[in-house]
């Protein structure tokens, strides 16, 4: 399996970690908010364990750890293995000014 | 009392045995050299400095730092991309501190400076085989289509980091590769080239960068 990472172009994929799922967006709760605890509960509980098992494609955390050390979102066919698109995740490089989690 | 001596010395002090090794013919297929003496400054632009940091970079070196992995030569350095938004500077070590505080001037409020000279030990390969060689351990394709002189990669051998990219070819009109690795690999990927360069006949040395 080879990866078209966005800087370093196609590589194979042991220069790569997985990590899974780039869809859960961690819950934003503002302090005080009058928020039920349980309500911030489930929110996170699904945040951190409940992921959906996707036969064909999803969108992926891959780190580019053995080249140039940066995160990627790739779009992978769970079932073929055939990558659509790898990009860069948001906060990657200086130029980019959103910071990484936002 | 006791006194401590401190003396520098090269992480290949025990690996490097200067000569020729391997298959003997006329001439070896595969150059080793171990590149001493280098000023090697790691610049990684702050969040929305990326400009800034090229225009300090342009006006530094007289070059445009590489924004995709490529490998430039400046005034005074060799400029490396080394990730995005970030690049290395390699330069023959002449006045140290000197060398650093200009960087450090030109860079401040745009890029943070990582001095990386003693942390990092540059091998150069070259020669009629060397790609031959390389290829039994590094996954790049260094067709001359797809890896042409002033290409760059940050790479993973042998499971470390190395950063790697390709000068003007030598005199004698072979390629001549680059590897950045970190010194306490070096030992270790010193053996894994000249196991791979015996069969084309290596000559091993050292020389003060120039």
């Amino acid at each position: 399996m080879r990866i078209a990472c966005p800087f370093c172009g196609e590589r194979e994929n042991g220069e790569f970690t997985y990590l899974g799922d780039a869809s859960p967006k961690r819950p934003n709760f503002a302090a005080d908010s009058g928020e039920s605890p349980e309500r911030v509960e489930d929110a996170f509980y699904d945040y951190v364990y409940l992921r959906d098992n996707v036969a064909g494609f999803m969108r992926e955390y891959w780190y580019h750890g053995g080249g140039c050390r940066s995160w990627l979102i790739a779009e992978r066919n769970t079932v073929t293995h055939e990558f659509r698109s790898v990009i860069a995740a948001p906060g990657v490089g200086a130029a980019n000014p959103v910071q990484a989690g936002e | 009392m006791v006194d401590y001596l401190w003396n520098t010395q090269s992480p290949l002090q025990k690996a490097l045995v200067p000569g020729c090794h391997g298959a003997t013919g006329a001439h070896p297929g595969v150059t080793l050299r171990e590149v001493r003496d280098i000023v090697l400054v790691q610049v990684m632009a702050r969040r929305g400095k990326a400009a800034e940091t090229a225009k300090a970079a342009k006006k530094l070196f007289g070059v445009e730092a590489p924004a995709t992995p490529k490998a430039v030569i400046g005034k005074t350095a060799t400029l490396v991309w080394s990730g995005p938004d970030q690049f290395t500077v390699i330069a023959p070590r002449t006045d140290e501190a000197s060398q650093l505080a200009a960087m450090a001037q030109a860079f401040t409020g745009s890029a943070s400076l990582s001095d990386q000279s003693d942390g990092r030990c540059l091998i150069r390969v070259s020669g009629a085989r060397a790609r031959d060689a390389i290829a039994k351990f590094s996954s790049l394709d260094l067709h001359d289509s797809v890896f042409p002189v002033g290409t760059a990669a940050n790479t993973s051998v042998d499971h470390t980091a190395v950063n790697f990219w390709r000068e003007a070819n030598g005199t004698d009109g072979h390629p001549v590769y680059n590897m950045l690795v970190f010194t306490s690999f070096s030992d270790s990927l010193w053996h894994t080239i000249v196991d791979s360069s015996l069969e084309y006949g290596v000559e091993a040395s050292s020389a003060k960068a120039a």
